[in-house]
């Protein structure tokens, strides 16, 4: 599953949200999550194989944490659409300066 | 499943820019017809306005046309038109501080018409204007193209297989 897909779902993304703050283990995922006991496992599962989360055991208990590289690549995705909105706001820039240009042009002519 | 069409506040572009330039110079480029069109693209694309109707909830309507021969090429071999109607509306508006642009996006093959923002934030400081252009991230436009596309039914099942795994 792609991390697109991995975080269609909505439960899975209060998921992630929580596991920002740091690693957790299940019982308090399912309490900051709002999310069914009966879910969690599935979910985490999910998110696991696709690469978003980590577990490793402490005694009883597992602890989940985040995975840096899906959300690399999730920016890689992005960046082409954040480049082509720089070069708008250039363009921005630019319709801006001719815009200053016109008006001192017709400011001078008026002196005139 | 919950099914989440506007897109979540981490799902977000932000582009900001700082412009020597007084605030209605800059607020004139996004809500009039002359200043719209001298800027917005994208690239090989220009923008003729029909409509614009700088108020809360007034229209903007306006023709993508490639004007360049990459362009037109593109376009041609996308569906014959090289030009796209495009309908947005002014959802939030803020004299000088603050709106929103709200577009339907229909021309993505395969992909149902769906809403995305742009928002834009002013503020003067001394002789420049801060400018922060919002995006709704791509990825959100993801989510929302593959719940309406079904895709969320096929992570069903693929949830009800990892369940029974």
């Amino acid at each position: 599953m792609d991390a697109f897909q991995a975080l269609a779902d909505p439960t899975r993304r209060r998921i992630v949200e929580v596991l920002r703050t740091g690693e957790q283990q299940v019982g308090d995922l399912v309490q900051r999550a709002g999310v069914h006991q009966s879910g969690v496992s599935r979910h985490l599962r999910i998110l696991h194989e696709s690469g978003f989360v980590t577990m490793r055991p402490d005694g009883q208990r597992r602890l989940y944490a985040l995975r840096a590289e899906p959300f690399r690549d999730l920016e890689e995705w992005l960046a082409p659409y954040r480049k082509l909105w720089e070069s708008r706001l250039d363009r921005f820039g630019a319709a801006l300066e001719k815009k200053q240009q016109a008006r001192r042009a017709s400011e001078e002519n008026k002196k005139k | 499943m919950t099914t989440q069409t506007k897109p979540r506040s981490d799902a977000k572009i932000v582009v900001e820019r700082t412009y020597k330039a007084s605030l209605q110079d800059v607020w004139d480029l996004w809500t009039t017809k002359h200043g719209f069109e001298s800027w917005w693209g994208p690239q090989g694309f220009r923008a003729d306005v029909h409509e614009l109707d700088a108020r809360v909830g007034g229209v903007l309507r306006y023709d993508m046309v490639a004007n360049t021969p990459e362009t037109i090429a593109a376009m041609k071999q996308m569906g014959g038109t090289t030009s796209h109607a495009t309908h947005a509306r002014f959802s939030a508006l803020v004299r000088h501080e603050r709106l929103v642009i709200t577009s339907v996006i229909d021309f993505l093959p395969g992909v149902s018409p769906y809403e995305t923002d742009i928002a834009v934030e002013l503020a003067a400081i001394g002789n420049s204007v801060r400018m922060i252009v919002t995006l709704d991230g791509l990825h959100s436009d993801e989510f929302t193209k593959m719940q309406k596309e079904g895709f969320a039914s096929q992570l069903t099942k693929l949830d009800e297989r990892f369940a029974a795994g």
